[in-house]
């Protein structure tokens, strides 16, 4: 790196430019409020951040194979639910399986409908999205969900406890994403995701399998959500069933301002991390300033905006695109 | 209340008297439709409903359509027009939005069907179309909240320093917009030294108001009290200030008693809040439709009591089912 030379830097530049537009951000809440970069408040919000996160990482997949994936929030409360209420019926050895199981055959349900089907992404996903929200208020009966003795149980670990002084959903959401990041980078399968994702019918014709690619996006998608699910209802001990109502647009928010393309192929683990990054110091950024809260609706999409166009603006070289 | 409203419910109560003692006889059962706000977000709102469909089975004159409007004002504003359509005898409303759907309630009043707002009530503008409101009097709500607030901290002795953070409901929700308004108007009346430092909104969301209370709390050395819109939202920002290690020398006051609440104050880290029950609003709505087509003059704000609730008193109230 040290022998660097000036097209290099550029490239690199042009490469990092969501990165660049995060240190602007961050400099800019900085200089608003001294106390947003405190280790409190940074570990505050990568914890909060960390089960948007970790739901981002698992769409993530889903969107570089060329799909789309609307029912993560709804799926996340229906997780959190199921957990919450085995937990005191069947216990949490058994109650955190039980809504893996039960999660994974809901991705593995979309997955085959996309995928072996080829029905629209949008469409069943979107579907999806009331579906799952109906079958979570069925189960519950509407009601919230509460875990009652919430000193003796070793559950709150997942959402509440730390090790090595780290909260714990910071380290699920660090591991996830390494382990995510090298599974998409390094083997066989990343490649045909983005091989997939980038041209279908030319991966169907070099012998990928494309529907089952499509198949396994989804249902990693679906375990990630699993995982946030678990966080949740860990992190609060209780849950209402419109939990996760809304998360999937933050979810594909971070996806996209992370650098994924919407069309499919490309996109990384580590660009979807920051992403998420960005969307959580906004909010807590927006939060410690004082901002009135009708302003920040606007002022969310306006940095939104502002990051998508610097990231874009760094890839071309210049502010303004030649070919309108 | 205005006296133009008043005169206007009066006649047509007065219109309808003399239909309804014949009522029963020629029509059948009374059929009352009821579109509700957003079933299955709260158990508050579940457990309305299913006191509503008790309350209406039980009494064998009443035929309802219950319907929901999942928290969508398009969607309600169309379920509106279905039971325009299907010629119900009264329609009850809990309002997704208290100025969008004044149309539609409209529409219901020109159609001759009177229309029962229940739990929240709709933006002014609609009220020569309502013939009753009943629900709770979320303005004095949020008054008794500061009250119950302010009481702590005479008692706690630092009435002249004390400083407040508010979450509040949903942004553009009646309801949260009235407990605001009650809390913002009364606290400097009781504890004119109390400073309210800052109001952000929790959306009625337990996470969403742990997240809130955790930028509070990095903001603001020293924080007194919190109140928030209802205790979903107050037990999220108490989770999030017993996870700092700051939860104790707060005095947490809420609104809408909540199981999780009253749990809280049990274990003594939660202060106060107030008891409405979703039985008593469901019933109070029921009450209030077969009442305007038996005939029965109501007044045009039929609120039903919601008490103050604190550790002190707490024995004297039942735990909330929800």
């Amino acid at each position: 790196m040290a022998s660097m030379s000036k097209a290099d830097i550029g490239r690199f530049l042009a490469r990092q430019g969501i990165l660049i537009a995060f240190a602007v951000f961050i400099i800019g809440f900085t200089l608003a409020n001294e106390r947003f970069l405190s280790p409190d408040n940074v570990m505050g919000v990568v914890r909060s951040s960390a089960i948007l996160g970790v739901m981002a990482l698992g769409v993530t997949f889903v969107v570089i194979s060329g799909n789309l994936d609307l029912s993560v929030g709804s799926m996340m409360s229906f997780s959190t639910i199921v957990v919450l209420d085995l937990h005191d019926k069947i216990g949490p050895a058994l109650a955190i399986p039980a809504m893996f199981a039960m999660t994974l055959c809901l991705g593995a349900f979309i997955g085959f409908l996309v995928g072996y089907l080829k029905l629209n992404s949008l469409i069943v996903t979107l579907g999806m999205l009331s579906a799952i929200h109906g079958l979570t208020l069925t189960y519950s009966g509407g009601q919230n969900m509460d875990i009652v003795d919430k000193e003796g149980t070793w559950f709150a670990v997942f959402g509440q406890g730390s090790a090595l002084g780290i909260p714990v959903p910071i380290l699920i959401f660090i591991l996830l994403a390494a382990l995510l990041g090298i599974i998409l980078a390094k083997t066989p399968f990343g490649r045909k995701v983005y091989a997939v994702g980038g041209n279908g019918t030319a991966a169907t014709f070099s012998g990928i399998k494309r529907a089952r690619v499509v198949f396994l996006c989804y249902v990693m998608s679906a375990f990630c959500v699993a995982v946030a699910g678990l966080i949740q209802a860990s992190r609060s001990m209780g849950s209402q069933n419109t939990v996760g109502q809304g998360l999937e647009l933050d979810v594909l928010a971070a996806v996209i301002l992370g650098g994924a393309s919407l069309l499919g192929g490309s996109g990384t683990i580590f660009k979807t991390v920051i992403g998420v990054l960005i969307l959580g110091f906004i909010q807590n950024g927006l939060l410690l300033i004082g901002l009135q809260f009708y302003v920040q609706y606007v002022v969310t999409w306006v940095i939104i905006i502002l990051a998508v166009w610097l990231d874009i603006a760094a890839k071309r070289g210049k502010l303004w695109s030649n070919i309108a | 209340m205005k006296l133009r409203t008043f005169l206007t419910a009066t006649a047509a109560t007065a219109a309808l008297t003399a239909a309804g003692a014949a009522y029963a006889d020629a029509h059948g059962p009374m059929r009352i439709g009821i579109t509700q706000n957003n079933v299955g977000v709260d158990s508050y709102q579940t457990t309305y409903e299913k006191a509503f469909i008790a309350a209406a089975e039980a009494n064998d004159k009443v035929e309802v359509v219950v319907l929901d409007a999942g928290g969508d004002v398009a969607r309600q504003i169309a379920q509106m027009e279905d039971l325009i359509q299907q010629e119900v005898d009264a329609i009850i409303i809990w309002p997704t939005n208290g100025e969008a759907v004044i149309p539609a309630v409209r529409k219901a009043h020109s159609a001759d069907i009177p229309v029962v707002v229940t739990n929240s009530n709709i933006a002014e503008a609609g009220f020569d179309f309502v013939a009753t409101f009943s629900g709770p009097d979320n303005i004095t709500q949020g008054s008794r909240s500061a009250e119950i607030m302010c009481d702590r901290f005479k008692a706690l002795g630092i009435e002249d320093e004390a400083r407040v953070v508010q979450i509040s409901g949903q942004p553009g929700y009646t309801t949260a917009i009235e407990r605001q308004k009650g809390f913002d108007d009364r606290l400097p009346e009781v504890c004119p030294n109390v400073t309210l430092v800052e109001t952000q909104p929790g959306d009625w969301n337990r996470e969403k108001s742990q997240q809130v209370m955790e930028a509070f709390l990095v903001k603001y050395d020293d924080i007194d009290g919190v109140y928030a819109g209802d205790d979903n939202m107050g037990v999220g920002a108490l989770n999030a200030a017993l996870a700092a290690d700051r939860a104790e020398g707060i005095t947490f006051v809420g609104a809408t008693n909540f199981s999780v609440g009253y749990e809280a104050m049990e274990r003594g880290e939660y202060w106060g809040s107030i008891y409405q029950s979703p039985v008593d609003d469901a019933e109070a709505a029921l009450q209030s439709a077969i009442d305007l087509i038996s005939g029965k003059e109501l007044p045009f704000l039929n609120y039903f009591d919601t008490p103050k609730i604190t550790q002190d008193n707490m024995t004297e109230f039942t735990k909330p089912v929800f």
